[in-house]
């Protein structure tokens, strides 16, 4: 990043501080990582378990991560994909319900493909919100786990795989967390060193100036639904393998959870801008607060107040559109109505 | 496009995706007036060939399960025809109004019941149409959250406990009471809808909201506050869900933080099934009361039928996404 000379053509480019100025403005990952730094202190000081049992915080922060992972794959695009939970629901189920343990994992990992090309469908081809379009998904893949599951956890029939999964290979990397780092690895080569992946963000960017430069928007939508619906199918039969049975209502709590994660991550909704680290460290933040909570013995529900307003601020907190709004309270408004949004603006950036 | 009109463009700005031609004016027409024939075609069928369906007791389950889920949908009209897709976070909205009204009222009676939910929907709607309004989040992430910050602080303030009313008090006289077949739910949905669709379609504000969903900028740049636009669609769906939610709590005389599960999803099938666009602009809440007739007697054809909630919902997400994208395709043959 220092060798590149075209960009740095300001005088200053040669001090230190405004070089790493320079980094930092091209960074995402400002917020998330803020979150993170708050969180370890905060986490240290007040439940230090969670560092002593760092592999269930692992495990969490895996199961997090890797839905994320492949919702940033959309959100670069400018897409999203709501029907993650239920794909991680359905493709368990699938998996549970199919005795032979290796057919199961393809079966449902080829589930969660086809479930990514049909929302594709929708978005790329039918011309639909891919906000609508994956709620319909989203609630309709729910259904779908219940009729095959008959509305009860299905247990697999392979209980020993399960316990093998659940078992540490070296030191505290249980497969689950090696598949999530594989995962990483792939997906951030991919959207940073291959072809099409680094279209990703032309597409996200500036659609109509993706298409002009040929670059095929339809193709690498598809490519991206097709990512997070085999990832987040991934996730639903590692869930199965790790509990030993399958539930239909699984799910639920990731998709704020991995939503929070993407988003903190510094992946911007409308596409374009956004890195996978950023989503490692807002999942890594996300499954560490989980943890902590869980440990001081707070319920599910009230775990989400905390995940939901992290959510919140992310969401309306991102640099590009804060200045947006501060530029046209400026413009727009005067006197009384320019002092009111200010307060306004403060008290929701505040909570 | 896509840099001015940043939340109703980002499926106009699909550059290059445009499907072809169908025909020329029959999905249009489809589109714009199809709920009526299927809504009737439903209602006969169901009529002629479903053994049940056409008592009058049946009609009157009709209309008391249609009553919350009709007023959320009225309500969260404004919202998706203001371009912002849906407010998710009414089921939080109906479950709170539900839980303050039974639980304040057992204590500090009635008036003071409703100023409290009035307060809380007041609270939904700012926290909604500031970070959409002004921030220009995204409406479903935004709601998503909100969602959850307001289910997880009911559940904590009422600890996830059943709240039952008085047995003989005004809330159990309203649940149980009707006009001839008619249920009192059924008339305050009547009075939700035409009141809402006057706000809608005679009133400056309604005005507003319309012509934001068509082309925010151009509102915008015409000199209108249109964060405060916003504010007023996502506080019209907040009152709805909150009057639903008083329904919803007189029905059984209690109210539980679980109550109001699916209705974002049931509203917005009704909405969108009504032929309300999701893009924004185009739509009336007269057509969201068709798409709830709808939505009920279908739900309801499918419990007489005995077909498990699973295939229900797979039947809804159907609904939805065919309904979206004859919307879709039907606009895209439009402006060829």
């Amino acid at each position: 990043m220092s060798q590149s000379p075209s960009i740095q053509i300001s005088k200053g480019g040669d001090n230190f501080l405004s070089r790493a100025r320079l980094v930092l403005a091209r960074r995402t990952e400002g917020r998330g990582t803020a979150l993170l730094i708050a969180l370890l202190v905060f986490v240290s000081l007040s439940q230090p378990l969670v560092f002593t049992a760092y592999p269930v915080t692992l495990g969490r922060i895996a199961l997090v991560g890797l839905v994320a992972l492949g919702l940033t794959a959309v959100i670069l695009m400018g897409e999203l994909d709501l029907s993650v939970a239920s794909t991680l629901a359905v493709s368990g189920v699938i998996m549970a319900l199919i005795p032979n343990l290796w057919l199961g994992i393809t079966v449902a990992l080829g589930v969660g493909l086809v479930i990514g090309v049909v929302n594709a469908f929708f978005v790329a081809v039918v011309g639909i919100n891919s906000f609508i379009a994956t709620l319909g998904t989203l609630f309709s893949l729910r259904g779908l786990a219940f009729v095959l599951s008959n509305e009860e956890p299905v247990r697999i029939s392979n209980v020993d795989a399960g316990i093998a999964f659940g078992t540490p290979l070296i030191g505290p990397i249980t497969p689950r967390i090696l598949i999530f780092v594989l995962a990483f690895i792939a997906i951030q080569v991919f959207v940073s060193r291959v072809k099409a992946g680094r279209e990703f963000f032309a597409v996200g960017g500036n659609r109509q100036a993706a298409f002009d430069a040929g670059i095929p928007v339809r193709r690498r939508i598809f490519t991206g639904f097709m990512i997070s619906g085999f990832v987040a199918s991934l996730a639903g039969v590692m869930n199965t393998l790790e509990r030993t049975s399958a539930d239909p209502r699984a799910g639920q709590t990731v998709l704020l959870a991995s939503f929070a994660a993407a988003i903190i991550g510094g992946n911007y909704l409308k596409g374009g801008r956004g890195s996978i680290v950023g989503t490692l460290i807002g999942a890594t933040s996300l499954g560490l607060l989980q943890v902590a909570l869980t440990l001081s013995g707070v319920q599910v529900p009230v775990q989400n107040i905390f995940i939901g307003l992290i959510l919140l601020v992310a969401v309306t907190s991102d640099p590009a559109s804060v200045r947006v709004v501060l530029g046209s309270i400026k413009s727009a408004r005067q006197g009384a109505s320019k002092a009111r949004s200010r307060e306004t603006e403060k008290s929701v950036t505040d909570r | 496009m896509t840099k001015l009109n940043s939340s109703g463009a980002k499926v106009t700005s699909t550059a290059g995706l445009e499907a072809k031609p169908i025909s020329n004016s029959f999905l249009p027409w489809v589109a714009n007036n199809g709920i009526l024939i299927f809504t009737a075609l439903l209602i006969v069928g169901s009529a002629l060939f479903v053994d049940g369906f056409a008592s009058l007791q049946n009609i009157t389950d009709v209309f008391h399960r249609a009553a919350p889920i009709g007023i959320v949908a009225a309500g969260m009209t404004f919202v998706v025809i203001s371009g912002n897709y849906l407010d998710l976070s009414v089921v939080a909205q109906v479950a709170s109004s539900a839980v303050i009204f039974i639980a304040v009222s057992n204590i500090y009676g009635l008036p003071v019941a409703m100023i409290a939910c009035f307060v809380c929907a007041v609270m939904y709607s700012l926290v909604n149409g500031l970070a959409v309004g002004y921030f220009k989040a995204n409406a479903v992430i935004v709601t998503l959250s909100t969602t959850y910050i307001g289910l997880g602080l009911l559940r904590f303030f009422s600890g996830g406990s059943i709240f039952f009313g008085p047995e003989d008090g005004p809330i159990r006289a309203f649940g149980t009471g009707k006009i001839g077949p008619v249920p009192y739910s059924a008339i305050v949905l009547i009075l939700v809808t035409v009141l809402l669709s006057i706000l809608l379609t005679r009133t400056n504000f309604g005005f507003l909201v319309r012509s934001f969903g068509v082309n925010e900028a151009a509102t915008r740049l015409g000199g209108t506050n249109t964060g405060m636009v916003i504010i007023g669609a996502f506080f019209v769906t907040s009152m709805a869900a909150m009057v639903a939610g008083w329904v919803l709590a007189s029905f059984s005389n209690t109210a539980v933080s679980a109550n109001g599960e699916g209705y974002e999803f049931q509203a917005l099938a009704a909405i969108i099934v009504g032929g309300t666009s999701v893009f924004g602009g185009k739509g009336s809440v007269l057509r969201t009361l068709l798409g709830v007739v709808f939505v009920s007697v279908l739900t309801n054809v499918l419990v007489i039928l005995n077909i498990s909630f699973g295939y229900q919902q797979v039947a809804l997400g159907i609904l939805i996404v065919i309904a979206v994208s004859v919307d879709a395709v039907s606009r895209k043959v439009g402006k060829q």
